[in-house]
């Protein structure tokens, strides 16, 4: 058998459906069976497995497994994130009932690529790669409004620096409180500022260890 | 919704079942069309990168 | 979800998906004259890959200045063949494949 892993969950009962649940110590790992050539690239499953995860986020929240992780059995599972299992078993008790929000922002000043034959070794060029996406800000106005109306209703939250040309902030947010959100964020359209926000979504950056 | 906002929609369930959460011991699947290519440690990529611009000059 | 001004959003986000290839053909002859370009089109997914992967260590402050040289030697590397193949080869990154093909809408 070879299943795509979707993500770690608290309970048996949590997951249902098209998913199959795989025991990970007393934790649940839920995945969809993948058919003996099929890869688990396909677009077709991608697509699947998305649908399926916002099914089982409905039930509770789950630490989701980026995907393209696979695995055969419960063995399998134990012996790869087992390391994992303490760490995640107590931020699935601790976030139960919360979700994260994602809200992506198109930067007041995207950074031009540095140019690769403008330098001369790869520390200096891997640096400017990362200065660029450090510099990318967003409006100072739309910043503010952010801070003061959506940052507010979230337990926690992290600016990220994802590119050279937008900014995004994860919200860890109470299930109860997404309308909060929500209305909040339709509220800042009255900014000539481009934004998606986008959710809810399982335990995402928030069950990250380290960057990842 | 519109055309493009359900596109949209896509690309950001994409995007996040694709680019975030957690990932277990370096682990990723790169594939095209139907078929999977590579299984891989990142950090074997890192180590490989000459091999497969002599494989790629090859073909 | 929640959106404004959709279309600058478009040019200046980037999304992962927009990564993956559109499905290439099996009919062998089209396989072989496409050879090039679907080695070419891994290769740049690669680099993709790394090049994301390197600058979330480097957020997260985890690299030493080692790392941080043979990291940027190899993207900067990787670069530079990339441009060298894509112009023995004639292709242009649209060519590559790696623009987003027919969405599906989700029912």
């Amino acid at each position: 058998m070879r299943a795509v892993v979707i993500g770690a969950h608290r309970h048996r009962d949590d997951i249902s459906g098209d998913a199959i649940a795989i025991p990970l110590g007393d934790l649940f790992l839920s995945a969809v069976e993948l058919a003996p050539q099929q890869p688990a690239g396909d677009r077709e499953l991608l697509i699947r497995v998305a649908k399926i995860r916002a099914r089982l986020l409905d039930v509770a929240t789950f630490i989701a497994v980026r995907y393209g992780f696979v695995i055969t059995n419960e063995s399998d599972a134990m012996s790869k994130c087992g390391a994992h299992v303490d760490r995640w078993r107590a931020l699935l008790d601790e976030h139960r009932n919360d979700v994260e929000l994602t809200l992506k922002i198109a930067a007041a000043t995207p950074q031009p690529r540095p140019k690769r034959t403008e330098f001369a070794n790869g520390a200096d060029y891997l640096r400017a790669l990362h200065a660029a996406t450090q510099g990318a800000a967003i409006d100072g106005a739309f910043r503010e409004a952010v801070d003061a109306r959506l940052v507010p209703l979230a337990k926690q939250h992290r600016w990220i620096h994802r590119d050279n040309a937008s900014m995004e902030l994860a919200l860890l947010v109470a299930r109860e409180r997404i309308d909060e959100v929500n209305a909040a964020g339709t509220a800042l359209k009255s900014f000539d500022v481009p934004f998606l926000l986008s959710g809810p979504w399982p335990l995402e950056v928030f069950a990250q260890e380290v960057e990842q | 919704m519109a055309d493009s906002d359900e596109e949209l929609s896509l690309l950001e369930t994409l995007d996040h079942l694709l680019d975030r959460g957690v990932v277990i011991s370096g682990e990723a699947v790169i594939s095209i069309g139907d078929v999977d290519l590579l299984y891989l440690g990142l950090n074997v990529v890192l180590a490989n990168v000459d091999a497969i611009i002599r494989t790629a000059r090859k073909t | 979800m929640i959106t404004n001004e959709e279309e600058r959003l478009r040019e200046q986000l980037s999304f992962t998906e927009s990564m993956i290839p559109e499905r290439i053909s099996a009919d062998p002859e089209v396989v072989e004259n496409g050879l090039a370009r679907l080695v070419l089109s891994i290769i740049e997914l690669v680099r993709r890959l790394l090049e994301k992967q390197a600058l979330r260590r480097m957020d997260a402050g985890n690299l030493s200045d080692e790392e941080i040289e043979r990291l940027g030697n190899a993207l900067m590397k990787l670069e530079e063949k990339m441009t060298e193949m894509k112009a023995v080869f004639g292709l242009a990154d649209d060519d590559l494949n790696l623009k987003l093909g027919p969405v599906k809408t989700l029912d």
